[in-house]
């Protein structure tokens, strides 16, 4: 038998019980829509999370905690990095660059009468933290000293306009106790002032309000003084607060993090957070597509009723197309076939039942939060509609199978007897 | 085919039982039968004689419980399922009775269904259907369903499906039967002009009117042929 005429004869089988056969084709369209509905809310809302992740930062960087990794996070233990490890992290294949970071201590910013707490981040140049997020000036330069990157809202206390502060000196007390207000929530030793001259704002939204970015060199010396130690001392007692690790690509992180492990520290990545989250969403798409296959089994179901009903109504004709040299395999592919439409027509006005449904809901949604505007809640992908076209004709197949087979069985004698 | 005086049907020492409730029933017990090429063969005998049983092992939809039958040269006991759909699209045509049409499908796509299940392209298969539809004066009636269609109309249709192949054996299994007194004269003398042209014909009956029509008449009883 051809295939175009296996196919006529199909569509020409589930056009004749049409009321059975609409019925039938519903089920699979629900079934399938229910679960492009459910997958498709599971990817956006995985989109959503990653997109929110990816605004946080770079996912080529790895950054180097002082401390050993522990078997848990619970029991890590301080461990310092040195210059002498910072050479070792440089030699880590695929590490395009290396940027030590040294936290000065807590302090205040003084203006204007108002002591604003700060966080002095000491920094290299170029370093991941201080790239593309400029309100006004520009970024640390190398071999620099005494400037700082402040935070846009600091900024607009120093001057009316955030390019008004560029340029302008200004004093950083570091170091003893900083208060907030009347109440003292950090420091220790002797306070000492700093002047340094604002070269940079950067836009404070997306990260801290109170962290100023200066040098290395000067972050170390200001704890150095604070400690009464020598600034070599300091480096080599306390070491650096955090080094990161840029890669060539995110697709070498893992190796960085795990030639960091083996040196003994703890790193952290993105791209990691990333993966876990991978896998997450991966187990609540799996539970939420298993939701959905079950109203798939329930149509499931019903094309097996369907296609026993029909192997039962054309007893006879099965008989008469046996007797006239229709061979077994026929018999078994004519209601294969007749299943497959069925499962591709459902599954077909399904996927668009789910996309339809899904920017139906969106819409809804955007109007009953009319100045938020959400991201996409449901994304459809691809892969998305033709899994689901393909699952529909998986199941549908499935279901036929047996009453295929008990089509293809009947002896075509008793079939032509039957009444 | 009709040159050959070879024999085109060989059945030896058939047999067939049936499994009902507590004793077995032998519908063949030991039928020995042999026909030649181009020959008019009527199988007469009462009903319960076997003769249906044996029309259906010759046309490929039976197999026998014991025996040999042999049909243009196939061993139809060595044939599996997909072997006997085969030999039933390739080798006989079957009229049946009750004539056995599907009644959702034009005579023409009737008549066209054994070339379906050969694999022959539907221009073809329309084109050869027309041809035999009105060879047997059908043609005005190809478009029509067989719910339109009188007595006689549905049994030529269902000999034009049985021709269609161009079978070496045609098979007739009380094809007046169903059929008023002008309708089946009507048909004997087409089975009869089809044998002329030298199509070998098995037809089956307890109407010893009918079997006087065919060349050679065999009876049966309990499953064997009397003399």
């Amino acid at each position: 038998m051809r295939t175009s005429d296996l196919l006529a004869l199909a569509l020409g089988n589930v056009g004749r019980a049409r009321v059975r056969s609409t019925l039938t084709i519903l089920g699979v369209a629900i079934g399938t829509a229910l679960v492009v509905l459910l997958i498709a809310l599971a990817s956006g809302a995985e989109e959503n999370v990653k997109r929110s992740i990816f605004s946080i930062g770079d996912l080529r960087l790895v950054t180097v905690q002082p401390f050993q990794p522990g078997s848990t996070g619970l029991t890590a233990v301080a461990r310092t990095i040195t210059d002498d490890n910072v050479a070792k992290f440089r030699l880590i294949p695929h590490v395009d660059g290396v940027y030590r970071q040294f936290d000065a201590p807590l302090g205040t910013l003084l203006e204007g009468g108002e002591d604003a707490p700060i966080r002095p981040q000491g920094i290299e140049p170029n370093a991941p933290v201080d790239r593309g997020d400029l309100l006004a000036g520009r970024h640390l330069a190398p071999n620099e000293r005494a400037v700082a990157v402040v935070p846009g809202n600091l900024a607009r206390l120093i001057a009316p306009t955030v390019d008004g502060a560029v340029g302008r000196k200004v004093t950083l007390r570091l170091g003893g106790a900083v208060k907030l207000g009347q109440t003292r929530i950090a420091g220790s030793g002797t306070p000492r002032d700093y002047v340094m001259t604002i070269v940079g704002v950067f836009d404070e939204r997306n990260t801290s309000q109170t962290s100023v970015r200066i040098a290395l060199d000067d972050a170390i010396v200001a704890a150095a003084e604070n400690r009464g130690l020598a600034p070599e001392d300091m480096r080599r007692m306390t070491g650096y607060s955090g080094v990161s690790l840029e890669t060539e690509d995110s697709k070498y992180v893992g190796d960085v993090v795990s030639s960091v492990q083996e040196l003994g520290y703890s790193a952290f990545s993105l791209k990691q957070v990333i993966d876990q989250i991978d896998q997450g969403f991966g187990v609540f798409r799996g539970i939420l597509a298993g939701i959905g296959g079950v109203a798939l089994l329930v149509a499931a179901i019903g094309i097996a009723n369907t296609m026993i009903m029909a192997v039962l109504e054309r007893t006879r004709e099965i008989g008469i197309m046996k007797a006239v040299g229709a061979a077994p395999q026929d018999i078994r592919l004519l209601f294969l076939a007749e299943a497959g439409v069925v499962g591709l027509f459902g599954g077909a006005i399904g996927l668009a039942l789910g996309i339809g449904g899904g920017k139906v809901i969106e819409e809804i949604i955007r109007q009953l939060n009319p100045r938020t505007n959400p991201s996409n809640i449901f994304v459809v992908d691809p892969a998305l509609a033709l899994g689901s076209l393909g699952l529909a004709l998986l199941v549908s197949l499935v279901a036929g199978f047996l009453p295929s087979r008990r089509a293809m069985r009947m002896s075509a004698l008793s079939a032509l007897r039957y009444e | 085919m009709a040159e050959s005086a070879g024999l085109i049907v060989e059945a030896d020492r058939l047999e067939r039982t049936y499994e009902s409730g507590t004793a077995p029933v032998a519908a063949l017990a030991g039928l020995s039968l042999q026909v030649r090429r181009g020959e008019f063969l009527a199988v007469m005998g009462p009903s319960g004689s076997g003769k249906s049983t044996l029309l259906n092992i010759l046309a490929g939809l039976e197999r026998p419980t014991a025996g040999r039958v042999t049909v243009d040269g196939v061993d139809l006991s060595a044939l599996d399922e997909n072997g006997l759909a085969r030999y039933r699209r390739g080798k006989v045509g079957i009229i049946f009775q009750a004539f056995n049409l599907l009644p959702r499908y034009r005579v023409i796509d009737n008549v066209a269904f054994p070339l379906l299940f050969a694999g022959i392209a539907v221009d073809e298969r329309l084109r050869r259907a027309a041809a035999i539809l009105d060879r047997l004066g059908m043609g005005p009636r190809a478009g029509h369903r067989p719910s339109q269609l009188s007595g006689g109309e549905l049994q030529r249709t269902a000999i034009a499906r049985a021709l269609i192949t161009d079978p070496a054996l045609l098979l007739a299994d009380e094809p007046t039967g169903n059929l008023d007194s002008a309708n089946g004269e009507a048909l004997l003398a087409l089975m009869a002009e089809l044998h002329a042209r030298g199509q070998t014909i098995v037809l089956v009956t307890h109407d010893a009117a009918i079997a006087a029509r065919a060349q050679r008449v065999v009876r049966m009883r309990d499953g064997r042929l009397v003399a």
